[in-house]
């Protein structure tokens, strides 16, 4: 009768989803008790209490224990960053976020993370991003630590809250696959269901199966793991719709001061912990932000190719489209993804003076290693260069005509495979991006710390220097 | 000695909408909320460059065509409350393209189309369909026959709010243009090492879908293909072995090219199908698509829909009157 629950575990069973999905009815409930802004910043003995006796916490020193709310959601952020970037992260230091007692305050400190986020920034913002890529990790870490019967348990529990139908239907998953968060192909599907328990596969697939036990094939291609990745992508979603609506209805009420205050601190914090020396590299938040010298060992085998020179088939829009965007954010701002909103060429270069100096020449000089030259076929082309770095369609960049057209960012990864696709030969930093311009900042980031110190030869760059 | 794809005239086009076209031929998955698609068009051969048009009624459409007998027609896969602007977009068909002059494994080798490759189109169209019905439960697919090759066009409503990656999620899975994976993990045994589990050994879910994808592939193959992970040598042997993956001897096969070369090439067709579909027409909310029953005028043929993908025979089902007229024929 092992297999039973108590029902001092089944209460648990609620308590842990409010502590894995705050945005259930659970965690909504908790909020209508307690979301009140007013105590945010108010030491609170209780929370104080729970870290204290959460399981291997690091008690050695006061800055290790949140005292509030708004310390609770501040910890989060560093909690995550550092989990990331940081070599010398122990756990032991946020034993109290996988401590599901934490539930209750918890939940308030990320509605008050969402709120702020949405007022101040937009949704896709780098706040915006951590908070959503935070909630998933916690997800994920937080079931690992369950026991394995209370784990199956919350699981089926927390799918059968956020999904109502019988069977899963892959289309209605669309927004994870929209914004990736979800492979189709990871996914075994059937008459458009997504199979997901064990009785169900069985009686699907029993007679396909031949030469293996069925069952194990079933715990090899789904099991736990399938559904505790729908969980975590689900909450995530949630959390960006979260972030989404309360952005959406920001311009039509007055922000809480308080809110307006933690949105400052989250971002503070961001900051402060972008960077870790030593780290393994992170996807999108270190780097630096200042225009440098090209590295052009570090463009990624697209854009080399596309210096090389290409042939007619891709040539007008790997030059126009790829290496126009990709050198001119490469030499003034690498950093443009991790920032908000959009800029312009002469926020970073003034006087245009790089751009006319060092980066049209190159760009015009892999338009003449086309085969046939680019601009002998088209000479409208030089026009649209100019257009895609925000200065309209003009012969030269002006100052006066900034604006006129979008300075142009380099296009996806997913959508260099689709558009021009034979220049796309991926090597293995390729597997860590999703932009060249990622790829760019990364391989710099590699090679700075591979031991290479030979920060840009600039061999290439000798010539247009005299 | 056949005039068959060749271009028509004018005259043969005005012909064709005069004697043989008929709106009533036109499928009625168009025809219901024809109001709401853009239709577009091109009048002499280069683009459809009068785009924006919107057709109230059936019969306005039928006098325009009788009237400008164009060169090509086409309409919008997109829904629209606004269609005259492109405005208030409300939900899009799911549609694959696969042009038989694109389909990257072609046993005939020809420049162009030929009855071989049309042959070939007609068959990856029709594992697609497997495939969208099977696995995505798909249920509202239409085929158009598109004078070189086939349209995919979906309706099932669901699946019609899909935005461009979720659609370009979907087509990887049909086509199988991602590598499956080999290694799979075991519940409750972390730190374990991983279970190698070849696609030919799932007979379900995308490494099914894979493995029909790269049978195909293999059998069909003429050695001329570019693949950068498949050297020469690999191509060979590949060729030398195939009879087993027809045989689905898929285990054998694997042991006479080795693990590391098998990966190799599954990682080089899986690029190959990429290729299968045009991807920037699936991935094209707004796209507009030739038009059912038009005429394709490079080639003289009709575009039409395809009611049993299993039988159909474009040259006998979608050459026009006009060219088996045509003098010395
Ligand atoms: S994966 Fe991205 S960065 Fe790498 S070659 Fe392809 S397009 Fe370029
Ligand atoms: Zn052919």
């Amino acid at each position: 009768m092992g297999n039973f629950l108590s029902i001092v575990q089944l209460i648990e069973i609620m308590v842990l989803i409010s502590y894995l999905n705050p945005f259930s009815s659970e965690g909504e409930e908790i909020v209508r008790e307690k979301g009140s802004i007013e105590g945010i910043f108010e030491v609170n003995p209780e929370l104080l209490q729970l870290v204290r006796d959460s399981k291997s916490q690091n008690i050695s020193d006061d800055s290790y224990i949140p005292k509030n709310y708004a310390d609770l959601a501040l910890k989060r952020v560093e909690w995550y960053l550092r989990r990331k970037n940081d070599k010398k992260y122990n756990h032991n230091d946020y034993a109290f976020l996988i401590n599901p007692k934490i539930a209750k305050f918890d939940v308030i400190s990320i509605y008050t993370m969402a709120q702020a986020i949405g007022i101040k920034f937009n949704p896709k913002s780098r706040e915006g991003r951590l908070l959503v890529e935070s909630q998933g990790k916690l997800v994920e870490d937080r079931l690992e630590k369950l026991v394995p019967i209370e784990r199956k348990e919350v699981v089926n529990n927390l799918l059968n809250q956020m999904i109502t139908q019988d069977n899963i239907k892959w289309t209605s998953m669309s927004q994870l696959l929209g914004s990736k968060k979800i492979n189709l192909t990871d996914m075994i599907l059937d008459q458009g269901d997504v199979v997901l328990e064990k009785e169900d596969f069985l009686i699907r697939f029993e007679d396909k199966i031949e030469g293996r036990l069925p069952e194990k094939m079933y715990d090899l291609l789904i099991g736990e793991k399938i559904k505790e990745m729908i969980i975590s992508r689900m909450i995530m979603q949630k959390t960006e719709n979260y972030i989404h609506k309360v952005h959406e209805m920001a311009p039509k009420i007055e922000a809480h001061p308080t809110l307006l205050e933690i949105g400052e601190q989250i971002s503070e914090k961001i900051k402060e912990l972008s960077y870790f020396p030593g780290s393994g590299g992170s996807g999108g938040f270190g780097g630096d932000i200042k225009a440098t010298q090209l590295q052009h060992e570090a463009f990624p085998p697209c854009i080399q190719k596309t210096i090389e020179g290409v042939g007619s088939g891709n040539r007008n829009d790997a030059i126009v489209l790829l290496l126009t965007s990709f050198l001119s954010y490469a030499r003034l701002y690498p950093s443009v993804f991790r920032n908000e909103g959009t800029s312009k060429i002469s926020d970073i270069d003034p006087d245009l003076q790089i751009t006319i100096n060092e980066i049209i020449p190159l760009i015009f000089e892999a338009a003449n290693n086309c085969n046939p030259p680019l601009f002998d076929d088209d000479p409208q082309e030089k026009l649209n260069v100019i257009a895609k770095l925000g200065f309209g369609v003009n012969k030269d960049p002006e100052l006066k005509h900034e604006g006129e057209s979008k300075w142009y960012t380099p296009m996806s990864c997913d959508k260099i495979k689709i558009h021009l696709s034979s220049l796309c030969k991926p090597d293995a930093t390729c597997k860590k991006i999703g932009n060249p311009l990622s790829y760019y900042n990364r391989k710099r980031w590699e090679l700075r710390n591979s031991g290479d110190k030979t920060p840009s030869k600039s061999s290439e760059s000798d010539s247009d220097t005299d | 000695m056949t005039h068959i794809f060749e271009p028509s005239t004018l005259e043969e086009r005005r012909r064709y909408y005069r004697d043989e076209w008929d709106i009533n031929d036109l499928p009625d998955f168009i025809r219901k909320d024809l109001s709401k698609r853009e239709f577009g068009f091109d009048h002499l051969g280069r683009g459809p460059n009068d785009r924006y048009r919107v057709f109230k009624t059936p019969d306005m459409l039928k006098r325009f065509m009788r009237y400008r007998s164009p060169f090509a027609a086409y309409c919008s896969v997109a829904f629209y409350n606004k269609p005259r602007k492109r405005g208030e977009w409300l939900k899009s068909e799911l549609v694959f393209d696969v042009d038989a002059k694109d389909v990257p494994v072609r046993s005939c080798g020809c420049d162009s189309v030929c009855e071989i490759c049309l042959d070939e189109a007609r068959q990856i169209v029709a594992g697609l369909i497997d495939t969208l019905k099977q696995d995505l439960g798909l249920k509202n697919i239409h085929v158009i026959y598109s004078g070189r090759g086939y349209h995919i066009r979906i309706l099932d409503e669901s699946a019609m709010g899909l935005d461009s990656e979720g659609r370009s999620q979907v087509l990887k899975y049909v086509a199988g243009a991602e590598p499956p994976k080999n290694k799979y993990f075991m519940e409750d045994e972390s730190g374990q090492k991983p279970y190698e589990l070849e696609h030919f050994s799932i007979p379900l879910g995308y490494p099914a879908v894979f493995t029909k994808r790269i049978k195909y592939a293999i059998l069909h193959m003429n050695g001329t293909e570019k693949m950068e992970e498949v050297n020469p040598k690999l191509m060979k042997d590949v060729l030398k072995y195939r009879e087993m993956v027809q045989k689905d001897e898929w285990g054998l096969f694997k042991n006479k090219i080795g693990p590391i070369r098998y990966r190799n090439l599954v990682e080089g067709i899986s690029k190959l199908n990429m290729g299968l579909v045009d991807a920037k027409v699936s991935i094209d909310l707004k796209r507009i698509l030739r038009m059912p029953t038009s005429l394709h005028s490079k080639v003289s043929m009709r575009c039409m829909e395809v009611k049993n993908i299993e039988t159909f025979d474009p040259l006998k089902e979608a050459v026009p009157k006009f060219v088996n007229e045509r003098k010395g024929y």
